[in-house]
């Protein structure tokens, strides 16, 4: 499978040069879907610029990313195009060797089961079989590599794709099964954006599995673990931190990254929820607000935990998906890591309600964007209403996706359990209603 | 007998009268020390009146008593700047025209013959007046709107108006912070445009505007302090509209008992216009003025007192060609004293020192990632590395 993956890269890289070398490259890094305040590449260059003239690159409020990468890009800032290329051939690549590797351990544990014949009689249909699962890893790279969304964050040169490289390396440690490198990825992902925190969750539910500690509270194998864990996971957090604070010798870097990240202070329109929301709140209640909208993306993570405890990788998913939906600066490239993952719940196709009301939302909105941003600031015969139309819209669609997906998986686990056919207890036909 | 006591009487007159010579040319002397203490070899004024309309009668006539005064005592045109913002004397309001009074009844024209206006109407803006006082006006400026001061002049500053806190306004449309003022004088003393500088404002407010001054040889006066307001004086019936402000018309009540060759000095002058007549409280800034008050001679300010030392001795003019001569022998390079620390004022692009992340920082990070390295992948794969 090595051939057609580096086939993939090569095509990748050769769309990414040539649109680098276009003039579309400026005009993409400054689109508001692409780049955020969080992630522009422009930011990054002024902040750099800054502490040439000796001055921090806090100051101001230009520069919102984390020393580290001000160390990254201290010495490559001339080479930014090749480090983004590479850093998405990254992210490609991890999640191709952990999509592999999850599959392998989902061929295994089916064929355990149905070695042990768990599994009902008519549920043979529902059966994934290798020689479908087989190409499964290729095509995931190719989503996340040829999703015009991830070329256009990566010719953008938006540093989400770095955030996306970090993530794709936790999944792939996670699934490897070493806790340390989880936990080291999972705190530089946190250490970029907060949002990655909820990916403890999942990563943790893994590897118990992983381990065959059962989740219960009762018992102290699983405290043990989890206490190991969360040490580990505190720990590198923490020196990373305080590396980050030998850097420039001051900290900060703490209330440009966090707070911002967390107060939300620039409203700058995006694809996201928060900036119409803030542009109209009073300041009264804007405190309350932000605690709001900030406790939402960290929420959810407790009832799917409690749902999915025994399928964490679709737990990742889900979690990837509701930080990429309710951060406080999505950008498309957010989007375009949980999208590479869709390939992996392909057997799910038959239990999707929505999806071709959910792909035809999307691909509208993402046609609409420009051309409503275009109307409310160019042509000056819209306003920021039509556009934060488009992103409710957006955003809807999005979480419709994810919710089919989730009533997809969770209705082929009772099918699973319960049988694809089935019956009452006459033996006449009986359907699953969703109340 | 008696002609002893004729001798004795002749005696003690003439040391009476040495004595008083002596005292005298003393006196004398001191007065002329004082007389060459001041530095300054020239004086300007410059007399701004910043509203308009009829209503702002009073604050052209402030300006105009203090141009009488200062013209009056010796400063010629040439070296006044005298901006009004509206024309009082020639308003088709004015029942009297061509004339601006300063006293009820009529009893002093202010406007007189000889009324020099060198900024008018809608020239009297924030950025005139700064460029005048910074003299970074464009080529094309006349002489008689320019500030040409140098580092020997005492420059008069005097502003009325409408003003608030920290702030004066012009021309109902604009205005000037006491930042900018404070900076406009730094300036000027960086340039060396003044010796010394009297500042007097008669706005409601008008110690505010005087509370940013940072640079040296300034005294401020104003006519009311942070929260009062200036008051005017009286309406004259026959007019229809307020002539004067009171800390003005004071002003001018005092000036009016000084000539070229009085002595009154500034203690004097912030005496003027008590809380009693005035009803707002003046207040005055000495803090950045070098000399003491009380030895500076408001004629420093408002006159022009040409420096004149008589001497009876006989000086011998060398024959012009030597001294030429011995000018080229000695032609050493002429050059200013340091005063200005040019460095420190034209700001050089700092040197572009390219930054680097220190060094412990960057030990700690890669031994780190070694750390984890081997810790992941364990020692024994080193021999596969080497």
């Amino acid at each position: 499978m090595a051939a057609p993956l580096t086939l993939v890269l090569i095509l990748s890289v050769t769309i990414r040069a040539v649109l680098f070398r276009s003039s579309l490259a400026e005009l993409i890094s400054e689109r508001v879907e692409v780049v955020s305040p969080l992630n522009a590449w422009k930011r990054v260059v002024e902040g750099l610029a800054l502490l040439d003239l000796g001055v921090s690159p806090y100051s101001g409020d230009v520069f919102h990313e984390t020393p580290l990468v001000i160390y990254l890009f201290h010495f490559v800032v001339d080479y930014a195009e090749i480090v983004f290329m590479i850093v998405d051939g990254i992210t490609a690549v991890a999640l191709y060797l952990a999509v592999q590797n999850y599959n392998k351990n989902v061929f295994r544990k089916q064929k355990y089961a149905l070695e042990a014949d768990r599994y009902p009689h008519d549920c043979l249909e529902l059966m994934r079989s290798p020689k479908e699962m087989h190409y499964i890893p290729l095509k995931v790279a190719m989503f996340y590599l040829l999703n015009p969304f991830t070329i256009l964050s990566c010719v953008a040169k938006s540093t989400c794709g770095l955030n996306n490289a970090v993530m794709a390396l936790f999944i792939l440690s996670t699934l490897k099964g070493s806790a340390l490198l989880s936990a080291i990825f999972l705190a530089l992902a946190t250490y970029q954006s907060i949002y990655p925190l909820t990916l403890f969750a999942p990563g943790l539910l893994f590897l118990l599995q992983r381990l065959y500690i059962p989740v219960n509270p009762c018992r102290s194998r699983f405290w043990f673990f989890t206490v190991q864990y969360s040490v580990m996971f505190i720990g590198s957090l923490l020196v990373i931190v305080c590396l980050s604070f030998f850097l420039l010798g001051s900290w900060d870097f703490i209330p440009s990254v966090y707070g911002f990240i967390l107060s939300v202070p620039d409203l700058t329109p995006n694809i996201g929820l928060f900036w119409y929301f803030f542009a109209e709140m009073f300041e009264h209640f804007r405190f309350f607000f932000i605690c709001v909208f900030q406790i939402n993306v960290f929420f959810y993570t407790i009832p799917l935990s409690v749902k999915l405890k025994e399928h964490p990788v679709f737990l990742i998913f889900m979690q990837i998906a509701i930080i990429s939906i309710f951060k406080s600066y999505p950008t498309v490239g957010d989007i375009a890591l949980y999208m590479a993952f869709l390939p992996v719940w392909s057997h799910l196709y038959r239990f999707l309600r929505n999806i071709f009301l959910v792909s035809c939302v999307l691909l509208a909105c993402t046609a609409l964007f420009p051309v409503l941003w275009h109307l409310w600031i160019y042509a000056g015969s819209a306003n920021s209403n039509f556009y934060y139309a488009i992103t409710l819209l957006f955003n809807v669609g999005q979480i419709l996706l994810v919710s089919d997906y989730f009533y997809a998986y969770l209705r082929r686990e009772h099918h699973l359990s319960q049988g694809l056919y089935l019956r009452r207890k006459d033996g006449s036909e009986a359907t699953l209603v969703l109340k | 007998m008696v002609l002893l006591f004729v001798c004795f009487c002749l005696f003690v007159c003439f040391s009476l009268l040495v004595l008083l010579e002596l005292s005298l040319m003393l006196a004398l002397l001191t007065k002329a020390t004082q007389f060459f203490s001041s530095g300054h070899t020239n004086n300007w004024a410059v007399l701004v009146c910043t509203s308009r309309f009829w209503f702002n009668y009073r604050h052209v006539a402030n300006v105009l008593s203090v141009y009488r005064s200062v013209k009056r005592l010796g400063i010629p045109d040439s070296h006044i700047v005298l901006m009004l913002a509206d024309d009082m004397a020639c308003n088709h309001r004015n029942p009297k025209p061509a004339t601006v009074f300063s006293h009820k009844n009529m009893e002093l024209n202010v406007y007189g013959d000889d009324v020099e206006v060198d900024y008018r109407g809608y020239e009297v803006t924030v950025e005139n007046f700064l460029r005048v006082l910074t003299g970074r006006l464009p080529p094309s400026t006349p002489r008689s709107k320019r500030l040409l001061s140098d580092d020997r002049s005492n420059i008069l500053i005097y502003l009325t108006g409408h003003g608030g806190n920290g702030f004066l306004k012009f021309q109902d449309s604009e205005e000037i912070s006491n930042v900018e003022l404070a900076d406009a004088f730094e300036q000027m003393w960086q340039k060396r445009r003044y010796n010394e500088l009297l500042f007097i404002i008669d706005t409601c407010q008008g110690a505010s505007m005087y509370e940013r001054f940072y640079s040296p040889n300034i005294m401020a006066l104003a006519s009311s302090q942070v929260g009062e307001d200036s008051l005017s004086h009286q309406p004259d019936l026959a007019i229809g509209v307020h002539l004067m402000d009171r800390y003005t018309f004071y002003l001018l009540e005092f000036l009016e008992d000084i000539h070229p060759a009085s002595q009154a000095n500034m203690n004097d002058l912030f005496k003027v216009c008590p809380k009693s007549q005035c009803v707002s409280t003046p207040g005055h800034r000495t803090d950045l003025f070098l000399r003491d008050p009380g030895s500076v001679l408001i004629t420093d300010f408002f006159g022009s007192v040409r420096k004149v030392e008589i001497t009876r001795e006989a000086i011998n003019l060398t024959n012009p060609t030597e001294l030429s001569l011995r000018n080229e022998l000695k032609s050493e390079a002429l050059f200013y004293v340091d005063q200005l620390p040019v460095a420190d004022i034209i700001h050089q692009k700092p040197k572009q020192k390219d930054w680097h992340p220190p060094d412990g920082f960057i030990l700690g990070l890669w031994s780190l990632i070694l750390l984890v390295f081997f810790k992941t992948y364990g020692i024994k794969h080193l021999k596969h590395i080497f």
